[in-house]
């Protein structure tokens, strides 16, 4: 605990450093870990009670992006309204992958499941591809390009939004595991589903459940996005190694860690970006991240 | 009698450029180029660890082998030595440290490698010639494909004799322990660690001098289609619809639908991906043992 603290007190104060020193990093990377979080969450539930990587989470995302895209364009309908269709739409798709790819898969060997995971995120992509190429689209709306200024500083408006949401969708989950008797049951089937089965709970239902949750909260996330990101079939993609090793640096079960982790990783990917010729490798930050959450799990483990 | 059937296919396999034409030749180069990649990818499956790392690797000696023939002249044919060392030694100090972890961690931070690489070859721009990539002035054995035929069929036997060497010798025991029950195997003295970490480099070594040879054959590196996730998704398929924990099954696999990818190419020009999406997501579902197991299986149930 206490070493805990020290580690908190040392990120704050890098925080403020970088705050101070590199305001615009800064502000950006809030918004952009905020984003982070967002999409991160829905992946570390499922990780976290279905004990199932969903190596297709980012692709959850694209399609909600591509949802939104299609709601703005063919009915003029405004993306932060779009959640209202988007969220219940990618609730029914995700527990129509639940039921035809996975549950049959959940009693074999694990590594089926990430191959499955993997194979249908590779279905998805392509599938986007061919139905809508591969040429970016984009959503215009004024209200995405407000600035705001902080302090002397000009920051996007918008982005803020994320982390509103990021906000709300963590105190939602926390409050519904904590208060709601599924959200209790959730938690039991994440730490012994056979015992969850024995005291009477639908392991079953409970996994249909937390998958279609988790796909529904991704769409909410993609509305957010759509107005601020070219809309492609690999846009979502990246995410879902990002999210994993925000989930690694977390730890498993740590819903407030993982929107920590995620600001933590997106204000050090726009600190390397603001530094002049290195913009390229500001992708390369999250598997620095996620190596350093290995080394310190695998070698801190023998010490405690 | 059954070596003297398979010196005498081996025989053939390289006699063949003899009696069939160039068209074919070519095909079989192509389709032994893949068996490799899933071949080393289920030697490493064996022992339980999935890895999504073939595309990585792969890339990582195209470039290596490209750039040892570019700026250091050294012979086509060493630098694909040059790749799979420089593959081996990667894969070992990332092994040393994501080994401890495994499974998901380590499947993540495999399927991570292609994106990392490329990121790589994108910004170390005079090594790697940037996003444009690199051109040799020409292939290895100035584009002999019939040389060439040979170089990659050697490979290949070589990577099919190391996966049966790992099949017949004690290595198979220890593997087959680790990915049962890892707390049975350390407990009866296999160190797990140095097990996985050796399967890890030699895999991760044959998937770099494969990605050597391509590179030689094209004379060419670029980011896009050099860490492209045909590289990790084909011979993935192949490998499973083969069938995994076997020599044989990735090989039939690999016959099978390296095959039907040629004729793939003809009917559908582009989005071949989406098929083997496909077929990965069905083969796991409806087919877990692949062609190969299945048979297998179906026969041990008769007798």
């Amino acid at each position: 605990m206490k070493r805990n603290f020290v580690g908190y007190v040392v990120l704050a104060i890098a925080l403020f450093l970088i705050a101070l020193l590199r305001p615009y990093a800064f502000f950006y990377g809030v918004q952009r870990g905020s984003l982070y979080g967002l999409v991160a969450l829905p992946l570390a539930l499922i990780l976290g009670i279905v004990g199932l990587l969903n190596l297709a989470h980012g692709e959850f995302l694209t399609l909600s992006l591509y949802m939104t895209y299609l709601l703005f364009t063919k009915w003029g309908m405004d993306p932060l309204v779009s959640p209202a269709v988007t969220v219940p739409l990618l609730l029914a798709f995700g527990f129509v992958v639940y039921k035809l790819v996975i549950e049959r898969s959940l009693k074999t060997h694990h590594l089926n499941l990430l191959l499955l995971t993997f194979g249908v995120s590779i279905v998805m992509v392509e599938s986007l591809n061919i139905w809508w190429t591969s040429r970016p689209r984009n959503i215009y709306v004024p209200y995405a390009s407000t600035s705001v200024n902080i302090f002397g500083v000009y920051v996007g408006g918008y982005e803020f939004l994320y982390t509103i949401a990021v906000v709300l969708v963590l105190t939602g989950l926390l409050l519904f595991l904590k208060k709601t008797r599924l959200g209790q049951a959730t938690y039991a089937v994440g730490q012994n589903p056979k015992g969850a089965a024995i005291v009477g709970i639908n392991v079953k239902f409970v996994y249909a459940f937390v998958f279609s949750l988790a796909a529904g909260l991704v769409a909410l996330a993609g509305a957010l996005l759509s107005v601020r990101s070219s809309i492609f079939p690999q846009a979502g993609g990246p995410f879902t190694m990002k999210s994993f090793s925000l989930t690694a640096m977390a730890g498993l079960g740590n819903l407030p860690g993982i929107v920590l982790a995620g600001i933590v990783l997106g204000i050090a990917e726009e600190f390397v970006k603001s530094i002049p010729g290195y913009t390229g490798w500001a992708d390369l930050v999250f598997f620095v991240v996620l190596i350093a959450a290995i080394v310190f799990r695998a070698f801190g483990r023998r010490e405690g | 009698m059954k070596y003297f059937m398979i010196a005498i296919v081996c025989v053939l396999c390289f006699l063949l450029p003899f009696f069939v034409g160039a068209y074919l030749i070519h095909v079989l180069t192509s389709i032994m180029i893949f068996l490799s990649l899933a071949l080393s990818w289920d030697m490493m499956l064996r022992t339980g660890q999935l890895s999504f790392g073939i595309a990585g690797f792969f890339g990582l000696g195209a470039y290596a082998s490209i750039i040892a023939v570019d700026d250091f002249s050294i012979d086509p044919l060493w630098s694909i030595l040059v790749a799979a060392g420089f593959a081996a030694l990667i894969a070992l100090a990332l092994g040393w440290i994501v080994l401890r972890l495994r499974e998901i961690y380590f499947a993540i931070t495999t399927l991570a490698l292609s994106s990392v690489f490329m990121i790589f070859a994108r910004n170390l721009s005079d090594l790697t010639g940037g996003s444009a990539g690199k051109v040799l002035y020409e292939s290895i054995f100035k584009g002999d494909s019939i040389k060439i035929y040979w170089l990659v069929l050697s490979v290949a036997l070589t990577v099919i004799l190391v996966s049966e060497l790992f099949q017949r010798t004690r290595i198979r025991f220890a593997i087959n322990a680790i990915r049962d029950d890892e707390i049975a195997a350390k407990c009866s003295g296999v160190n797990i660690f140095k097990y996985l970490l050796f399967v890890f480099v030699l895999t991760s070594a044959i998937q770099g001098a494969v990605g050597a040879l391509y590179a030689q054959q094209y004379a060419f590196v670029e980011p896009e289609s050099t860490f492209s996730a045909n590289f990790l998704l084909l011979p993935m398929s192949m490998a499973l619809v083969g069938g995994i924990y076997s020599s044989l099954g990735p090989i039939i696999g690999a016959v099978v639908l390296g095959l039907a990818s040629e004729y793939l190419k003809l009917i559908m020009p582009y989005g071949h991906l989406i098929i083997y999406g496909l077929i990965l997501v069905l083969t796991i579902m409806f087919l877990p043992r692949g062609i190969y197991g299945t048979v297998v299986n179906r026969i041990a149930a008769k007798r």
